[in-house]
């Protein structure tokens, strides 16, 4: 392709007619904080962690379970949360040590391979804690149901009619589903805009080595 | 970090400078972008730098870095436009010798290859670098033979944006 050489010749021929970057420049640039993508996933990721670990401390079920006259579930709720802070602890572990593999000196497609897990890791994370928000919603209403005497009334009144337990059970999922799509779409967009040119061009470099 | 390896780096950074304005030229529109980029790849030098053990040169070590900065590091700010940008290539012709039908399939040239995509862009750039087949797939992680297939192809695609109706 001859235009192709000629664009060569000019692009080598070139090489010197940038204006040169001194060193006093150069060593104000290298203080300077980096504005990667990385970077932003690794703080986007530690205010996910503490997002979600601050929820899970903040809920009082022991002070709940006490008031409800049902402290025999303490012992239950305590094993829950032992169980949720070694998920954490492993989490942030495997967080790590994905992070530190980053490296721009791997190749360009492995880069992106391990950016993309250490990203998949947090995602696992957020979808753990949107289960356990929805086990802990079912489970928070069948304990209200079943042992809160405050709702003696209100389970009276459904048992008395089905189409107040259709409106219940209907009111409750769609409740269930809103919080679910949001939080869904809030992601979609934090990450979709910081992420899609690097899956465009994973996509890319995956497909030139099929 | 000690002064000493600070000073070293700086050092060929500095000489070695051309590697980075070449791929923001080719990564970037408009001098913002162009600055913005080299100091993002800078940075990431700096960074990768206490893992550069010397054993190649330091230009074919800062190729890679700097080529993984600006395909998947870094977040552009704006929108490209790559039209305006071009315009701003015109002083790199004042020194040739006149040659309008010449200028004028560079020009057409620099176009084309603004409109290929980010992958593209880095083995059009390893070729004008006079770059082999080994370092390219080296480089970016595919095989020699994919890196050779895929370089045939985006010939194909220039020649497309050239001429489209491939007259």
């Amino acid at each position: 392709m001859k235009e192709l050489d000629l664009l060569k010749k000019d692009w080598q021929k070139n090489e010197n007619s940038f204006e040169q970057v001194s060193e006093i420049e150069i060593y104000k640039m290298i203080h300077k904080k980096s504005s990667s993508i990385v970077k932003w996933i690794l703080i986007i990721s530690i205010l996910e962690v503490l997002l979600w670990s601050c929820l899970s401390l903040c809920f009082d079920s022991d002070g709940y379970l006490k008031n409800i006259q049902h402290s025999e579930l303490i012992g239950y709720f305590e094993l829950l949360n032992y169980a949720n802070y070694a998920v954490i602890l492993i989490f942030i572990y495997s967080f790590y040590k994905r992070y530190k593999v980053i490296s721009t000196i791997a190749t360009t497609k492995q880069l992106m391979q391990d950016i993309l897990k250490t990203r998949k890791t947090v995602q696992y994370y957020v979808w753990y804690n949107l289960g356990m928000l929805v086990f802990s919603l079912i489970v928070g209403f069948i304990i209200a149901f079943a042992y809160n005497p405050e709702m003696d009334t209100f389970k009276q009144q459904i048992n008395s009619s089905a189409k107040i337990m259709a409106i219940t059970i209907g009111v409750l999922s769609i409740l269930s589903i809103a919080l679910f799509g949001l939080l869904w779409l809030f992601y979609r967009v934090l990450y979709g805009t910081l992420l899609r040119r690097l899956y465009a061009n994973y996509k890319e470099l995956k497909k030139i080595d099929l | 970090m000690s002064d000493n390896l600070e000073h070293s780096f700086v050092k060929q950074l500095q000489e070695n400078q051309n590697i980075i304005h070449k791929i923001c030229r080719l990564y970037t529109n408009g001098e913002d972008a162009h600055k913005d980029l080299f100091q993002e790849i800078t940075i990431q030098l700096w960074k990768a730098f206490p893992k550069f053990r010397g054993d190649s040169k330091f230009s074919t070590w800062a190729y890679r870095v700097a080529l993984n900065t600006a395909i998947t590091l870094y977040r552009k700010t704006k929108r490209s436009i790559n039209t305006i940008e071009f315009e701003g290539r015109q002083h790199f012709l004042k020194d040739v010798e006149y040659d309008y039908e010449e200028e004028e399939q560079l020009k057409l040239m620099y176009k084309a290859v603004y409109q290929l995509n980010d992958i593209e862009k880095a083995l059009i750039f390893m070729y004008l670098e006079d770059k082999d087949y080994q370092e390219i797939s080296e480089t970016l992680g595919i095989s020699e033979v994919n890196a050779r297939v895929k370089m045939n192809r985006i010939k194909g695609k220039l020649k497309k944006i050239l001429n489209p109706l491939g007259i």
